[in-house]
């Protein structure tokens, strides 16, 4: 470790996968979308004419091949009688909506779906509301014209996922989520240490602990600071008591009582221990924080509620090529932070424990 | 501790006229181009937290240093 803190390829490593982390991750285009259908909402037996407004699509390149559906369920889909694009974003769509709908609900929501060979096919879930008059399962299904989505094209080439709400704000994942990440790695790593010195009673292992807190604690304020942004223009507030916020708020004013119960201690051997022993308990409050309590209710932050974490749409095998790099990028970095308050608190030391001879030698 | 009060009064800065852009109903900027700004605003308080911390440890240093020379 001594050896190693003075080499330089893994700082660069980090450097330098942080580098790619920016460039492809701010770089790398997202899939087609659509931002807008409106209106909303519609009743049945009329002809339903729909603005519709994409994102990173080219309807005008498409014209002849482009699309559309409302997309019922599974089985049921209703095509579109006609198409007049706009523009490469917009596009006016006619849907000739029958008297009653094979569905049992006064109100069916209908997800819209668009497909053309150089934009892939995209979906707006709950893009249209439709009200039934009366109900009428049997008739709806003797009126229904199904029309099988059939053919659906891909997105050709690199893309990160599109995601309603989130937009661009996606690649967020590489500044926010992975800063968490690096968080819990530095954090394991300062309890390791913490452990390291309750075995062995080395101050070094002290010093090392107490940098690499200090760095965690860096990372989960900004993971904080990131999250509180991404929030105001996804959830609407900058801070709005979503339980994960809370509880790594919790987990974080903890560690900083690390520091605080370091200050309190003026004799070293004594301050080294009972940082090792408390910064042992931080960590296992931590778990619970961040990853247990907030599985228990629902939450703003995906992951939480029984949902899968880090899965399906939001984290893709494209994302993954991004964002497990930048956690590791990340880590290094931090690493990089946390040697060199290491070195700096040997430096003190050394100076501090000299100068203490020198004025014991002089009286 | 000046160039400390100069980064938090600039952060503070920058978080009032994010949230005031809020509050006066001008967030097409930030919501703009699919909420790309967001992005460009959360590296920015990366980056700003990061800078912080240099600056810490620069005062850190700044105090060995006296110290040295006050040992002669």
């Amino acid at each position: 470790m001594e050896k190693l803190i003075r080499q330089y390829w893994w700082k660069a490593l980090g450097v330098l996968i942080l580098l790619y982390v920016f460039v492809v991750g701010m770089l790398v285009p997202l899939k087609p979308g659509i931002t807008l259908v409106a209106p909303s909402s519609a009743k049945t037996g009329q002809e339903l004419i729909l603005e519709i407004e994409g994102y990173n699509t080219n309807f005008d390149k498409a014209e002849d091949t482009l699309r559309m559906w409302l997309k019922m369920d599974n089985e049921r889909s209703l095509a579109a009688k006609s198409i007049d694009v706009i523009g490469p974003r917009n596009a006016r769509v006619a849907f000739n909506i029958p008297d009653y709908l094979p569905s049992s609900q006064r109100v069916q929501d209908f997800a819209l779906v668009i497909d053309n060979p150089i934009d892939g096919a995209s979906v707006r879930p709950n893009a249209v509301l439709i009200t039934q008059d009366s109900i009428d399962p049997d008739q709806g299904i003797q009126q229904w014209v199904n029309e099988n989505m059939t053919g659906l094209h891909e997105k050709q080439g690199i893309t990160f996922p599109f995601r309603n709400i989130l937009g661009e704000t996606i690649r967020n994942t590489y500044f926010h989520v992975s800063l968490w990440l690096a968080m819990m790695i530095i954090f394991i790593a300062a309890m390791v240490y913490s452990i390291k010195y309750l075995r062995r009673l080395d101050n070094r292992y002290d010093y090392w602990a107490s940098a690499l807190t200090s760095v965690g604690l860096l990372l989960g304020g900004l993971g904080l600071l990131t999250g509180a942004i991404w929030a105001e223009y996804t959830w609407g507030k900058f801070w709005s008591w979503d339980i994960k916020q809370f509880t790594t708020l919790i987990a974080l004013l903890i560690y900083m009582a690390y520091f605080v119960l370091r200050s309190a201690f003026p004799d070293e051997a004594q301050r080294a221990r009972i940082s090792a022993v408390y910064n042992i308990f931080a960590f296992i409050a931590l778990i619970p924080l961040i990853y247990v309590l907030p599985r228990l209710t629902d939450s703003l932050h995906p992951g939480n509620g029984g949902n899968p974490a880090l899965g399906g749409e939001d984290l893709d095998n494209t994302m993954r090529m991004v964002f497990y790099p930048a956690v590791i990028g990340w880590t290094l970095v931090s690493s990089w932070i946390a040697s060199l308050l290491y070195r700096t608190s040997q430096i003190e030391e050394y100076l501090w424990d000299k100068w203490d001879e020198d004025d014991n030698y002089e009286k | 501790m000046k160039a400390t009060n100069w980064i938090l009064t600039a952060f503070l800065v920058f978080f009032t006229l994010t949230t005031g852009a809020a509050q006066t109903g001008s967030t097409d900027f930030m919501r703009s181009m699919g909420k790309m700004y967001v992005v460009v605003a959360v590296i920015v308080a990366v980056f700003i937290g990061l800078v912080l911390f240099l600056v810490v440890l620069d005062r850190r240093l700044t105090k060995i240093e006296n110290q040295i020379n006050d040992h002669g």
